[in-house]
């Protein structure tokens, strides 16, 4: 018998319909992925098959039973983890196990086992609100495991977790399917997929794709080559249009390589060489991979008809400042809060024209070296130089050339898409005659022609960071900073996304991006890996890989980098 | 019982962690029952008056003595060149009494004489009183002067249940039924909907635990956390305000427990309704305020409200419970004298748990 089954399932909100008829079978023992963008409907499937919303039509079960008649064999970890922060972890498990009507003696008993095997065990009256994100989580699931379900439901467990602890969960993970527990995980992270041993790809309510990892990628039927070569943007231009006549079926720029999915592995390889030879332009790198989940997830979706918008950007005004100059510098840069150095001796410089990646968890330093960068704070020791001033950052002159975008990027709500654009151009000075093509370019990338009259707090996560996007660059600030713009908006949105950054590159453009998403990583041309405020390594995506033998992302590589860290800071509290 | 039980001990202990929540819960209340207690005063004590004695006898000293006296009124000076109009004016008086020539002249001949007073009736309720203690003072000046002739007549009036018309007697056990009408609540409002809040009731739904044990012990705790409030009032009541239970309490104990009851699921019901924090706690405030302040009977006659407005205060919970504590405070008159009220409260609390169950009921996300 199936663990988990779903026909023709459908939720409504109103006129808006959040899931459309899926259908779902999970075998037990079974790690099932439900991947998809923010709004593709994986939290209200999850709300389903949990038994706390029932759905507008259709069926589910949990081992042949309603969802809601099977709570008790049922553990949900809720994006938000539902932990009470003024509770301490005992008690936050005792509750939810008393709840469920566990015996004390039994709560005990798998509190202690769980604890420990999460790491969690010294932290027991630490109250959950002063943990970790990655220590949340395990908290979040001792609790879903006290009562011994069968089938556990993980809404996008990972999201803010650091990508070391991100690794011990799915490890963690893997053990409890071992012991015969059913696992049904949602996430946008198509790195994370790759773990599932099965995954639906989900879209706008529905499933678009079911298999697993290597039947969907092979599903494709095309290999994937690498490319690198010094001049990206001249190589785009030449291969994009060979590729819309159908002999290349895909041309996308990732950092500092080019992505070319061709049929036929040996062919293609012929076809690209031809063409950067034609063109005089060099070749240092050329092999074949397997290709990505997230090619095989956007084939599908132009296959269904979707796609994202690339329009040009009717750019108003030439740079003043040539590429290769500095943007944006840190010169020894400290930041010390009472006995907490939150950012050490930190030295990094952006060039105009370049993406530069700053990586590290939750907590390693990133926001408040950002903020020193743009002025917001001072910094204790050190310098900063912004787009060609050490003083006055904070002038009205500097700020005009500066533009900044975060994933919780405020956009007003309660205006239209149309007056929260007009406000922002209004705030940074946009020549009135500008701002109409401007309007126009930012709808036309947001997929809202026609609907700037919504009210922007109605729009689904995934076009309001376009907008927000676009509120970001009305003014063309000559230095863009980028936090963590591209997580959770759907494959096709993320490629538009990083054309238009590559693009303002470009043209000059200085490009700060902040993440833990090492899937946003890959996209930039420089990264620095950020770990506990120093700034630990600096490479191309390609160098990093490099830097690691043996590592087949640059999560691999992070972790690797951390790890060393941690020993070795470790290895200094010994001695002290 | 064990869920009611695991339910109500983690509120408790939240509400112990939560610094503010219990600044509210213990602190803020009694701040409030000092501040109502010792603010609001319908007695009227040393109102400024401005005297201007045109007779200057020894009889018109008199009576301006008999003012001076008295400890309604504190006579200002004020000069004889400028109307007394004026002192109101300048709101450097209440009130003028003005002494016309030939006061002491006229009482020896025995003529009725009239000495005119000026009251400030911006503030009626003042006014009233003013004009009131002031008939009162010179009538006594009167039978002083006359040695209380034949023909007068005297109202002997004599105050019951609160002899020395003290106003902390009345007001204190009031601000005893305001203050346990809104703290409970605000307490149990705010645990409830930071449960929606923070989607920890997702937590909640995925366990099978029903709407009743998590409603009630929800609710449990928060009337023990209202009962000890309850307690340190009462003694703060004793201690400083000398208002102590008179008579039999048992009526008073069951109706205090139903009440709080019926506070704290009033609180719950808005909590469950309304997700936001804030907006919960205005509701709740507003509610506390304006029902139990204005309509419950507790600073103005429920006979004095409009006709449509005294049908909604038959609803109002706070209403039927500052009788009883009125009752047991002041009169002690016991079960015989407040069990409708008592059964009126039941019948509300009742009303309420009902209203929060069939919110709860389906114990899933609405829609």
């Amino acid at each position: 018998m199936a663990a988990i089954t779903a026909t023709a399932l459908e939720k409504s909100f109103g006129t808006i319909a959040a899931v459309r008829r899926i259908d779902l079978s999970i075998e037990p023992g079974e790690i099932f992925g439900l991947i998809g963008p923010d709004g593709a409907g994986k939290t209200s499937t999850f709300q389903m098959l949990a038994g706390v919303m029932e759905p507008t039509s259709g069926e589910a079960a949990i081992f042949g039973r309603a969802p809601r008649d099977a709570r008790a064999v049922t553990g949900y970890l809720t994006q938000a983890f539902s932990l009470y922060p003024d509770l301490t972890v005992d008690e936050n498990i005792s509750y939810t196990a008393a709840l469920r009507r566990v015996p004390p003696a039994t709560t005990a008993d798998r509190a202690s086992r769980y604890l420990s095997r999460f790491g969690l065990a010294s932290f027991t009256s630490r109250l959950a609100g002063q943990l970790s994100g990655g220590m949340k989580q395990k908290l979040a699931l001792a609790c879903a495991l006290v009562a011994g379900p069968r089938v556990l439901l993980l809404d996008e467990p990972t999201t803010g977790v650091d990508p070391v602890s991100r690794r011990e969960f799915w490890s963690v993970l893997a053990e409890l399917v071992a012991d015969g527990l059913t696992i049904v995980v949602a996430t946008p992270d198509l790195a994370e997929a790759e773990r599932c041993h099965r995954i639906a790809l989900m879209h706008l309510g529905e499933i678009k794709e079911t298999g697993t990892p290597s039947e969907i990628r092979a599903g494709l039927g095309a290999r994937r080559l690498e490319l690198r070569t010094p001049n990206l943007s001249e190589a785009e231009a030449r291969l994009s249009p060979v590729s819309s006549d159908g002999a290349l079926l895909d041309v996308q720029r990732v950092g500092d390589r080019i992505d070319v999915l061709v049929r036929d592995g040996r062919e293609g390889r012929r076809l690209v060489e031809s063409t950067m030879h034609a063109a005089s332009l060099p070749i240092t790198e050329l092999h074949e991979e397997e290709p990505l989940l997230e090619n095989a997830f956007v084939a599908t979706l132009r296959r269904l008809g979707h796609e994202a918008a690339e329009p040009s950007w009717p750019f108003q005004h030439a740079r003043p400042t040539p590429a290769g100059d500095v943007a944006l510098a840190a010169h020894a840069l400290t930041k010390r809060f009472e006995s907490f150095t939150a950012v050490r001796d930190v030295t990094m410089s952006v060039r105009y024209g370049e993406v530069y990646g700053l990586i590290g968890a939750n907590g390693a330093g990133k926001t408040t070296l950002i903020k020193m960068l743009c002025g917001l704070v001072a910094p204790s020791e050190g310098r900063v130089e912004l787009a060609g001033s050490h003083e006055g950052i904070r002038s009205s002159a500097v700020r005009q050339r500066i533009g900044y975008m975060s994933q919780r990027f405020s956009l007003y709500d309660e205006l239209t898409v149309a007056e929260n654009l007009d406000f922002f151009a209004g705030v940074y000075g946009v020549p009135a005659e500008e701002r109409p093509p401007k309007r126009r370019w930012v709808l036309e990338f947001a997929g809202l022609e026609g609907r700037s009259d919504q009210l922007t707090g109605s729009l689904p996560g995934g076009w309001k960071q376009r907008v927000a996007f676009g509120a970001a660059i009305v003014h063309e600030p000559s230095v863009l900073f980028l936090d963590e713009p591209t997580s959770g908006v759907d494959p096709l949105a993320r490629r538009s996304f990083w054309h238009l950054i590559n693009r303002l590159a470009d043209a000059g453009t200085a490009i700060l991006v902040t993440t833990h998403y090492l899937e946003e990583a890959e996209q930039c041309h420089r990264l620095g890996f950020l770990v506990a405020g120093d700034l630990v390594v600096e490479d191309t995506p390609t160098g990093m890989r490099r830097r690691q033998p043996g590592a087949r992302s640059l999560e691999d590589v992070f972790i690797a980098v951390v790890t060393a860290r941690d020993h070795q800071a470790a290895g200094t509290e010994a001695l002290a | 019982m064990s869920r009611i039980i695991a339910q109500a001990r983690k509120e408790l202990t939240q509400l112990v962690r939560d610094r503010r929540a219990l600044v509210l819960a213990l602190a803020v209340p009694v701040a409030q029952l000092f501040i109502m207690t010792s603010g609001i005063s319908l007695s009227v004590n040393d109102l400024p008056i401005v005297v201007q004695d045109l007779d200057r006898s020894a009889a018109s000293e008199r009576l301006v003595d008999a003012f001076r006296s008295s400890i309604t009124f504190h006579v200002v000076s004020w000069p004889d060149a400028r109307q007394p109009e004026e002192a109101l004016m300048a709101g450097a008086a209440r009130a003028a009494l003005v002494i016309p020539e030939h006061l002491g002249r006229d009482l020896a001949r025995g003529r009725a004489t009239p000495v005119q007073l000026l009251v400030d009736g911006s503030d009626a309720n003042t006014a009233q009183l003013v004009s009131g203690y002031a008939q009162q003072v010179t009538r006594a000046y009167d039978s002083a002067e006359h040695g209380g002739g034949a023909g007068q007549v005297l109202a002997a009036v004599r105050l019951w249940f609160n002899p020395g018309r003290s106003s902390t007697r009345f007001y204190g056990p009031g601000i005893f039924v305001l203050v346990l009408s809104i703290f409970p609540a605000l307490l149990a409002s705010l645990a409830m909907s930071r449960e929606t809040g923070q989607k920890t009731i997702l937590q909640v739904y995925v366990s099978n635990i029903s709407a009743h044990e998590f409603l009630l012990g929800k609710i449990a705790a928060f009337v023990v956390v209202a009962i000890a409030e309850g307690l340190l009032l009462a003694v703060v009541l004793r201690a400083d305000f000398g208002v102590s239970l008179a008579g039999e309490p048992t009526a008073f104990l069951a109706g205090t427990a139903l009440y709080l009851f019926c506070v704290v699921t009033f609180g719950t019901l808005i909590g469950a309704a309304i997700p936001e924090q804030a907006a919960a706690m205005q509701v709740v405030a507003l509610f506390g305020y304006l029902l139990v302040f204005l309509l419950g009977g507790l600073i103005f006659p429920i006979e004095n409200i409009p006709i449509p407005l005294r049908w909604v205060s038959n609803a109002v919970w706070g209403r039927y419970y500052i009788e009883i504590v009125r009752d047991a405070f002041l009169r002690g008159g016991g079960w015989a004298a407040v069990w409708p009220q008592i059964a009126a409260i039941a019948g509300i609390g009742g009303v309420f748990y009902t209203l929060a169950w069939s919110r709860l009921r389906r114990m899933q996300l609405a829609v």
